[in-house]
């Protein structure tokens, strides 16, 4: 992982709690069913431009490998199965196990059909109007690859 | 996957909205996040009591890693929470926080107190401090007298009168 300059503006330690991810799903289809998945997508795109602004920042700035520092940091407290692969023209993240979507698995038996747009929407709205996109491809329930390219 | 670390500022971004909708509106939500907190105490609360609260909030505060007192009374479980690291994350934030961000806690919580036929008394202190103080009575006429001694009295959706 290559080295940054300053700390990560958000780096949690100390215990997780997962449970969160089950309020993350109910609130997806709760958000959805009375308002619209529009809106639903415009609160992913807000916590991607705002909350995350700093990351959004990085990438504004040229720098690309503060995502990969975020991923890494947060993937493995919540003891994921990934990997992130850092070559010249891209930065790939691979999720093999999510923890969230099982988690959500596990609590609810059912998992919202938009769950994974919080991963999608957030990311999209980062790389918004930076020399950078972040695609992400779904490969399986709870699978996932997350790419970062310059844009051409 | 927005991690759960940071699912204190994802929700304030939920509040901002459903506030721009109106009280009644996060209101409805809250009750929905009540529901579903149901699969985590609701069981557990009606077979063990104040016990059981004791259980879950123990829990709590280890998993969200708070700096908070709690204690077990014959009579009501109480909760001191000196730092509340959910405000804490939506002030430590480049997103501005929602102001009644606190109101959540007792809009999920006092419902499931309702159902129980347990009496909440919540008292958040002051919103832009991430502390507030929680008292669960068996007794009603208790809560009352407790309520009297309150700096910022929450209420609920559905909260009875007193």
């Amino acid at each position: 992982m290559p080295e940054t300059k300053t700390p990560m503006r958000y780096q949690e330690q100390g215990n997780v709690h997962l449970d969160f991810h089950g309020a993350t799903n109910t609130t997806i289809d709760y958000i959805i069913a009375h308002y619209g998945t529009a809106v639903m997508n415009d609160i992913f795109a807000r916590v991607g431009r705002d909350v995350y602004a700093d990351l959004r920042q990085h990438l504004l700035d040229g720098d690309r490998a503060e995502i990969a520092h975020h991923w890494q940091h947060f993937f493995e407290r919540e003891n994921a199965d990934f990997s992130i692969e850092i070559t010249p023209d891209e930065i790939v993240l691979t999720v093999r196990h999510c923890t969230a979507y099982h988690h959500v698995l596990k609590l609810t038996g059912a998992v919202s059909p938009h769950f994974c747009d919080q991963t999608i929407k957030t990311n999209e709205a980062m790389a918004a109007g930076t020399p950078f996109a972040i695609d992400t491809e779904i490969t399986a329930p709870g699978a996932c690859r997350q790419i970062i390219r310059r844009r051409t | 996957m927005i991690p759960s670390d940071h699912f204190p500022r994802f929700y304030n971004e939920v509040f901002k909205f459903l506030a721009t909708q109106g009280r009644e509106a996060l209101e409805q939500y809250w009750l929905e996040i009540s529901k579903n907190q149901e699969r985590h105490t609701l069981e557990l609360f009606q077979t063990k009591g104040l016990a059981g609260m004791h259980e879950y909030w123990s829990h709590i505060r280890d998993e969200e890693n708070c700096d908070m007192d709690l204690d077990l009374h014959d009579d009501r479980l109480e909760l001191r929470m000196n730092v509340c690291p959910s405000l804490s994350k939506v002030l430590d934030n480049d997103a501005a926080p929602m102001q009644h961000y606190c109101d959540h806690c007792a809009g999920w919580i006092g419902p499931i107190m309702d159902k129980t036929g347990y009496h909440l008394v919540y008292d958040a202190i002051d919103r832009t401090k991430p502390q507030c103080i929680v008292r669960i009575f068996k007794d009603r006429a208790k809560a009352e007298a407790a309520e009297k001694h309150t700096a910022l009295l929450m209420d609920w959706p559905g909260k009875p009168q007193r």
